[in-house]
């Protein structure tokens, strides 16, 4: 029917770089809630003997009245941030004073202990769960080979991009599903005192992350964090035969491009010269992993529009996946109709907070938008479109 | 009653769309955001109805005025939201086009709109179905199941996953329809779609009736069919007529 293959359409192609950051947060979520549905089936029983340092204030109890309740949950959180925000500035403290293989160690130490330790304790309650017959000694291997090669995958920056992406999505539903276990108050308090806070700590110009991101832009280093960076895409521009479009729907090359050095490949030239890398993330000290609530954009300032550069690298802070997937598994713990109002309410906040990134090209919190219109959303489900959708379709009236 | 039966139910309503999904919108990162938008878009009107609604609800004895008035304003509500979309869409376009032209790549072809069209439709479908149906399902993975005493043939999962199959089906086209209708001025198109959705709307009050939704259900399926069947006719003529225009289509 067609003499020659049709070009590519411009919806192809606009568009990718959100649905590659998109796509491993929806996963972690994902991940999140299917664990919380498993292991949390039972009543939350189990939360009390848990003190952690989002509960030293405050131990929340069920016969607690609302007014305790909420008192309780700020003081939480208040203590939470406190700590935070006192972490960070040391973290800033020792940029400053160029310590950064001491920090790489720890981002490595921190992810071992997650992987090792979390990721070990849900694996013994899958184990439990589903009786999976397995021995200790091959479970200790198992955990053991598996935690190294994470551990490398964050510390090493030469790994195959896939694994280290898949391990610090690994690593954020750990962390998440850790979180959830918190009471339910002081976890929704606390999601909202986090997003405030990364509010102030990456726009004001006293706050950590924002010294943080100007220190490492001012010496052209990445900051030693735990950052998931989606794969850049290559718009292939120069190139004038249609030879290379129309051999297969994905013909765009794929390139991991290292910091300040550009790849050049036969017959494709990167057209952009990006020396404008910015570092992204940042880093939160909570008790043991480093987390950032970040997001960043290197991309050339020539194209606008949808406002996606062609050879952008979108990086989002871990901090923010786990803070998205602990909001979508306390969600997840009342009902499913939640789960999927809040989801929708999260991407929704991402690409917002995207599509301001394009505009203002520096670098942004990822948290507010995101948690505010999460928590919304979530409100607004439980008290208004349960009971209304409920009503319609147990008398199987649609619309 | 399983988790079998749960993920069959689930199936059963999102399963054609989630082969849609897979063979026309994966491909294209801007049809997966359009997609999400709608859903988003249709979620909050129904948060909108829900809260309007809210202090009536829930029904104490459930009979016909009331739930007509309901059906009809949700569904005069949703139609005006339509058209808002429509006016979003053309936004859209020329934002799209201006893009296009500005990476020298080809402008919107009339199957790119009308793949638009269709993940925005769909979006509709998949609200309608997540909300209605699946988040509804978290019982049926458990040991047991729920009968409602009006069409107690049929469980009610498989009655609710039945009946969202149909309007995932008149969502998802319609709304090809109705954008092809306002892009072309066709009044016919154009009011196609509020039609559809009143009268599938209307037959769902059937089920409200002991053993009426072994009426309601394949008439729902009938009109159904027909959108297809419309939708069909509408985008092969087009497409033809545009061929015949140009004499190479791409």
């Amino acid at each position: 029917m067609e003499q020659n293959p049709r070009p590519r359409s411009v919806l192809e192609v606009c568009g990718e770089e959100i649905i590659r950051i998109v796509t491993p947060v929806s996963i972690c979520m994902v991940l999140v809630v299917i664990l919380v549905s498993i292991l949390n089936g039972d009543s939350s029983s189990n939360l009390s003997s848990i003190t952690t340092m989002a509960t030293i204030a405050y131990t929340e109890s069920s016969s607690d009245s609302i007014w305790d309740k909420l008192k309780g949950a700020l003081l939480n959180s208040l203590v939470f941030v406190v700590v935070v925000t006192l972490v960070t500035f040391l973290l800033v403290l020792l940029f400053y004073l160029r310590c950064t293989k001491f920090l790489k160690y720890y981002m490595g130490f921190s992810s071992f202990l997650v992987l090792g330790f979390m990721g070990g304790e849900i694996a013994i309650f899958l184990v439990k769960d589903f009786n999976i017959p397995v021995d200790c000694i091959t479970f200790a291997i198992l955990l053991f080979n598996f935690t190294v090669v994470g551990v490398t995958a964050v510390f090493m920056l030469k790994m195959a991009i896939f694994v280290t992406q898949a391990y610090l999505v690994v690593i954020g539903v750990l962390v998440a599903y850790w979180f959830t276990l918190l009471p339910e108050w002081t976890t929704w308090m606390l999601l909202v005192a986090m997003s405030l806070y990364d509010l102030a700590a990456v726009l004001l110009p006293g706050g950590p992350l924002r010294l943080l991101v100007e220190l490492a832009m001012s010496r052209d280093e990445d900051i030693p964090a735990l950052v998931y960076e989606a794969r850049p895409v290559i718009i292939d521009i120069h190139n004038n035969n249609n030879n290379v479009d129309s051999t297969t729907p994905n013909a765009q090359r794929r390139v991991w491009r290292r910091r300040g050095d550009l790849d050049e490949n036969e017959g494709i030239i990167i057209r952009h010269d990006d020396s404008s890398e910015l570092a992204a993330p940042l880093i939160q000290h909570i008790d043991i992993p480093p987390m950032n609530g970040n997001v960043e954009e290197d991309s050339n300032p020539v194209l606008e529009g949808i406002g996606l550069g062609s050879s952008g690298a979108i990086k989002l802070g871990l901090g923010d996946f786990i803070f998205y997937s602990v909001l979508v598994g306390r969600a997840a713990m009342y009902d499913y109709m939640t789960v999927y109002a809040c989801y929708l309410a999260i991407i929704a906040g991402l690409g917002i907070t995207l599509i301001l990134l394009a505009f203002y090209r520096k670098a942004l919190p990822a948290l507010p938008v995101s948690v505010m219109l999460g928590v919304l959303f979530y409100l607004l489900t439980r008290l208004l479109l349960e009971v209304f959708v409920v009503q319609c379709s147990v008398t199987l009236l649609m619309f | 009653m399983t988790v079998a039966a749960g993920i069959g139910y689930a199936l059963l309503a999102v399963g054609p769309s989630l082969s849609l999904f897979t063979a026309v919108i994966s491909h294209k990162p801007f049809l997966i955001l359009t997609l999400l938008s709608s859903t988003l878009a249709w979620l909050m009107s129904l948060i909108a109805l829900s809260a309007v609604w809210r202090a009536f609800l829930p029904f104490k004895t459930v009979s016909f005025w009331p739930s007509a008035l309901l059906i009809l304003t949700s569904v005069a509500f949703q139609e005006l939201l339509r058209l808002f979309l429509w006016r979003l869409y053309m936004r859209m376009e020329e934002m799209l086009d201006a893009f296009a032209d500005r990476v020298s790549k080809p402008r919107l072809f009339i199957t790119d709109k009308m793949q638009i069209a269709l993940a925005g439709g769909m979006g509709h479908g998949v609200a309608h179905a997540v909300f209605f149906c699946i988040s509804l399902l978290t019982p049926a993975f458990g040991p047991a199941t729920y009968y409602v005493e009006k069409c107690s043939q049929m469980p009610f999962f498989l009655v609710s996953a039945i009946i969202a199959l149909a309007f995932v089906t008149i969502h998802t086209f319609c709304m090809v329809i109705a954008f092809n209708g306002y892009s072309e001025g066709s009044k016919i198109d154009q009011y196609f779609a509020p039609v559809v959705h009143v009268a599938a709307g209307m037959l769902t009050l059937m089920n409200l009736a002991s053993g009426g939704c072994m009426i309601g259900i394949p008439l729902l399926y009938c009109l159904a069919i027909l959108t297809l069947a419309y939708c069909g006719k509408m985008v092969w003529t087009r497409l033809t007529e545009i061929r015949s225009r140009q004499g190479d289509l791409y």
